[in-house]
């Protein structure tokens, strides 16, 4: 095979599997942890907002109340938000970590915030979220639009800023909103990782 | 052919942009990873033979169940599921958290893990986490539930749960706990077991002569009170003392060799607590257990500070973008012999070094924290307390950053800032903690000690860092106040806004609203409110940094004038009384005075003239044509009549008691003869009826306001005034020169500020 066509096959399967993982991400269905079926990055509000979190998480959990917030103030704009919950266990399909995702949910306050346990790291996986907190920002086609930090509180882990200066989420939102470009689509996360819970059961006998 | 040429090179530039550029999906494990240097090569890397006696010995003191840690690192899952990002924070040495920089001082309980374990934890990462043979796996520590130093002596409890909100910047929250000690007591140890661990990130001990901070706790309707600092703990303070502190992975231990820190009978126990909040509310209620020795002990711990009292009376003044740097030296006027070091500043504080040069030139490094972090206040013990001989100089350096290049930074854009008490504010200093040989010589080294303080304390008391301690302590201390409407004969008829604490407030033309100068508790800024209805909440005008102050309503009660103290002078400014309620909208610069003198705004003429005061004389500033201030004579408080022919003001004709007169206003001839409106001494509260022929006034008894006054003035043939009649004796009319309108102009209501309790 020459490099010739290698890159002509290349160019022609590109879009296709962009629009793949497009809509992959759109239809991907997840359990509400509560009851019911959740499809976090569909097409069809104004715009839609994933936080990718953690029960475990202090980064996460800090930003509970700014998330409660961001959803607050741009649900009256047609925004609309879940949660998904990147907890893990060695057990497959484990009933205590939907325990632990209700009892979050209740602890830290959240409620009308739809918000699903992705076990198989499916929605990680299509949204390409590897950090808990990351908030991805979805158009009302259903693409992505913005991946990456709520704000830059952080500064780097356990090094926090005393005052926000870049609200990279509302920004991203706002963007959305108006039509507009997204001035920073994509910015770094940081937090606690996101582990594929296949490599736990991998080693856990080794 | 062709056309495909065009598209593959794009797809070409695509592809390799694709695969060449930096791995977005997870770039902070591949810079952990590469940072990690490589471990006995090839060598099989598990959990039970090598990571769990790593995290045993390291972690999981703080990170297991109930303990302050986010998660617990006890089992081969809890570890493994977190092994990426353990990896990453031992890799950056955020974990375990230690600021002290290696080999610069031996510290006991040095919270570290060696070169090797960081690379034996990546290593174990990138084999994909192996959790090895369970048979060899090591035993889990034993961890003490209870009190870890056995039962204590005394134990004290919080009297009441503080509610730690859910999110928000980080608290610190004194909490005053009385002893009851009937006796002297000298303390070895202080036990510490908070009860909301998760939010609890540090607690400072310390003592406080009994009742002394009482009034401030609960001052603001919650239990203890904001801050980080209680009172200076200078050299030879006999009302305070410190008694040590804990931070999270602290466990308590009992001073080394005897030594004991007094508690004198009736203190109160102070316990500053910094909450770090984590998302979720919390309550919490802490309790404390202290350890007494039998008997005095022989050799008292003594703190060595440098600079003394944490640099109060250095006038510390950071320029915004500044990275400046103090430094200080004691020169040991006895041995001692010396068994820990802390530091101390605030979010501005960046590097901290202290060293010791003895006397035959040798160095001996006491501690260097290179990246200061607030949020670890740490004490450090020696691993072996040490001897420096008479003669040694211990030279000191802090330096902050004031700049955007330090994320800690509270502001930003950042802002002056001085030394102070609050976290905003700047302090700093490196203490020794160290004994002298014998009495004589722990006498020699406190004179030395009180002189150091003493000095810092008088350079304090002339350069103004005395007073923006005292003027902040005042504020802390001050109970809260309502804007309260009286009638003629004083009584109320009305209260305005939420408790604050308020000054200059000022009727509108038509009376039916007050604006006030509210001061925030916490930072101690002042901005203009607006308050629009009895019984009703308020609006901010202003919301900016500075101190904004003696707010006067334009005579169509459509915008307000009022003094912002701006870094470099005191400006005049105007805003729309109806602005947008975050105080955000537009402030007009129409005069800026910048001799640095306080100036005091306190009319606004039907002619548009506006009126103020500084340095004992009167000024009008025309806000029509190039808006000069005119000067007009001596005196405080003018206030212009209705008609703009005449001027009420104060005067002491040059020292004497004060007295208020009306003379007629004009601008270009010289001032003409007054008349004196009261026998008696009277300043301010002058406001002029609508009619022009009445006026109230103020009456002062030594300092204080003693009667709110009307007196007629007439004008036939000439101007006079009539016999003064007392309305009422007022509460809470405050310094009535720096009033403007504090009554309708019918002179049927004043508005005043009274105090709670």
């Amino acid at each position: 095979m020459n490099i010739r066509r290698l890159v002509c096959g290349g160019l022609l399967l590109f879009p296709v599997a962009l629009a793949a993982a497009g809509d992959r991400a759109r239809n991907l269905e997840m359990h509400e942890v509560r009851g019911g079926i959740v499809k976090p990055f569909a097409a069809g509000a104004q715009a839609s907002v994933v936080f990718f979190v953690a029960t475990d998480c202090p980064v996460s959990n800090g930003y509970a109340p700014e998330i409660q917030r961001v959803c607050r103030e741009y649900s009256g704009r047609g925004v609309g938000c879940s949660l998904v919950y990147e907890d893990i266990d060695a057990a497959p399909h484990s009933p205590k970590l939907l325990q632990q995702v209700r009892a979050h949910l209740d602890d830290f306050k959240y409620s009308g915030i739809p918000a699903a346990l992705d076990e198989d790291r499916a929605a990680a996986t299509v949204a390409k979220a590897s950090i808990t907190p990351t908030a991805i920002v979805v158009n009302r086609d259903g693409e992505i639009r913005y991946r990456g930090r709520i704000d830059n509180l952080y500064v780097a882990l356990g090094k926090m800023r005393q005052q926000v200066t870049s609200h990279d989420l509302r920004d991203a939102l706002d963007a959305v909103l108006a039509g507009r470009p997204v001035p920073h689509p994509e910015t770094e996360s940081i937090g606690c990782f996101i582990t594929d819970p296949a490599l736990l059961r991998t080693h856990a006998h080794d | 052919m062709t056309r495909c040429r065009f598209f593959c090179l794009l797809a070409l530039a695509i592809l390799l942009v694709i695969l060449f550029r930096p791995e977005t999906a997870w770039p902070q494990e591949a810079r952990a990873r590469s940072a990690t240097p490589v471990a006995a090569s090839g060598s099989r890397v598990t959990f039970a033979e090598t990571i769990a006696p790593i995290v045993y010995t390291n972690c999981v003191t703080c990170h297991r169940p109930g303990e302050a840690a986010p998660f617990s690192l006890i089992s081969y899952e809890d570890v493994a599921k977190r092994g990426a990002l353990i990896a990453k924070v031992t890799a950056a040495r955020y974990m375990p958290p230690w600021h002290a920089t290696h080999g610069y001082g031996e510290f006991a309980d040095e919270r570290r893990l060696t070169d090797q374990q960081i690379a034996a934890i990546g290593e174990w990462v990138k084999q994909g986490m192996p959790k090895g043979d369970g048979a060899k796996m090591p035993k889990l520590p034993e961890f003490t539930d209870g009190w870890h130093l056995g039962k204590p002596d005394l134990i004290v409890e919080m009297p009441v749960g503080y509610d730690v909100p859910a999110a928000g910047p980080d608290q610190f929250r004194n909490f005053v706990i009385p002893t009851k000690l009937t006796e002297d007591k000298w303390v070895r140890a202080v036990e510490f077991r908070p009860s909301a661990r998760k939010v609890v990130h540090h607690a400072i001990f310390s003592w406080i002569k009994g009742g002394a901070a009482a009034a401030r706790d609960g001052a603001d309707g919650k239990p203890g009170f904001p801050g980080i600092g209680v009172a200076l703990p200078g050299a030879g303070d006999s009302n305070s003392g410190a008694l040590g502190g804990w931070a999270t992975g602290g466990t308590p231990a009992f001073l080394p060799e005897g030594l004991a820190a007094r508690l004198p009978k009736g203190s109160d126990f102070v316990l500053q607590i910094h909450f770090h909040l984590s998302g979720k509310p919390e309550s919490e209620r802490s309790l404390v257990g202290f350890y007494f020795a039998d008997k005095a002990p022989e050799r008292t711990l003594i703190n060595i500070d440098a600079p003394p009292l944490f640099a109060f009376g250095r006038a510390l003044d950071l320029a915004p973008g500044a990275k400046d740097a103090i430094d200080d030296s004691i020169v040991l006027p006895v041995d001692v012999r010396t068994y820990g070091v802390a530091a101390h500043a605030h979010y501005l504080g960046k590097e901290m070094k202290a060293d010791a040069t003895l006397p035959d030139g040798s160095k001996r490094p006491l501690l260097w924290i290179q990246d200061w972090d607030f949020n670890w206040q740490d004490s450090y013990t020696y691993k072996q307390p040490f001897d420096l001989p008479k003669g040694t100089r211990i030279d000191v350096k802090v330096v902050y950053d004031n700049s955007t290049d330090n994320p800690r930074n509270p502001r930003n854009p950042p802002r002056r800032v001085k030394f102070g008490l609050q976290s905003q504010d700047e302090m700093g200093a490196v203490t020794l903690m160290a004994t002298a040989r014998s009495k004589e010589d722990e006498q020699a080294l406190a004179t030395l000690l009180g002189e150091r303080a003493r000095s810092a304390g008088l350079a304090g008391f002339k350069n103004g860092d005395l007073a923006r301690i005292q003027q902040f302590l005042r504020v802390a201390e001050a109970p809260s106040e309502r804007i309260t409407l009286v009638d003629r004969q004083g009584a109320s008829v009305a209260t305005m806004g939420e408790p604050g604490l308020f000054a200059q407030p000022a009727f509108s033309p038509d009376g039916t609203r007050v604006a006030a100068v509210l001061t925030n508790r916490d930072s101690g800024n002042r901005d203009i409110w607006i308050y629009e209805a009895a019984g009703k909440p308020g609006r901010p005008l202003t919301a900016d940094e500075e101190a904004d102050s003696t707010p006067v309503w334009s005579p169509d009660g459509r915008q307000i004038a009022y003094v912002r103290a701006d870094s470099d002078a005191n400006g005049i400014y105007l805003r729309s009384a109806d602005g947008a309620s975050d105080g955000s909208a537009r402030a007009e610069l129409v005069y800026k005075h910048t001799t640095g003198a306080p100036l005091f705004l306190t009319d606004w003429s039907s002619a548009g003239l506006l009126s103020f005061w500084t340095g004992d004389s009167i000024y009008v500033l025309p806000l029509k044509g190039d808006r000069k201030p005119v000067e007009l004579f001596k005196g405080r408080s003018g206030r212009i009549s209705p008609d703009g022919r005449f001027i009420a003001y104060s005067d002491n004709n040059g020292g004497g008691p004060m007295k208020t007169y009306v003379r007629p206003l004009n601008l270009s001839a010289p001032a003409t003869e007054a008349v004196q409106v009261h026998d008696g001494t009277a300043l301010g509260g002058l406001v002029w009826r609508a009619d022009g022929k009445a006026l109230t006034f103020t009456s002062l008894a030594g300092l204080q306001v003693s009667g709110v006054w009307q007196v007629e003035i007439t004008e036939t043939p000439t101007l006079a005034v009539g016999r003064p009649q007392m309305l009422f004796k007022p509460v809470g009319v405050g310094t009535p020169a720096q009033l403007s309108s504090f009554a309708t102009r019918d002179l049927e209501r004043f508005v005043t500020v009274v105090p709670l309790r």
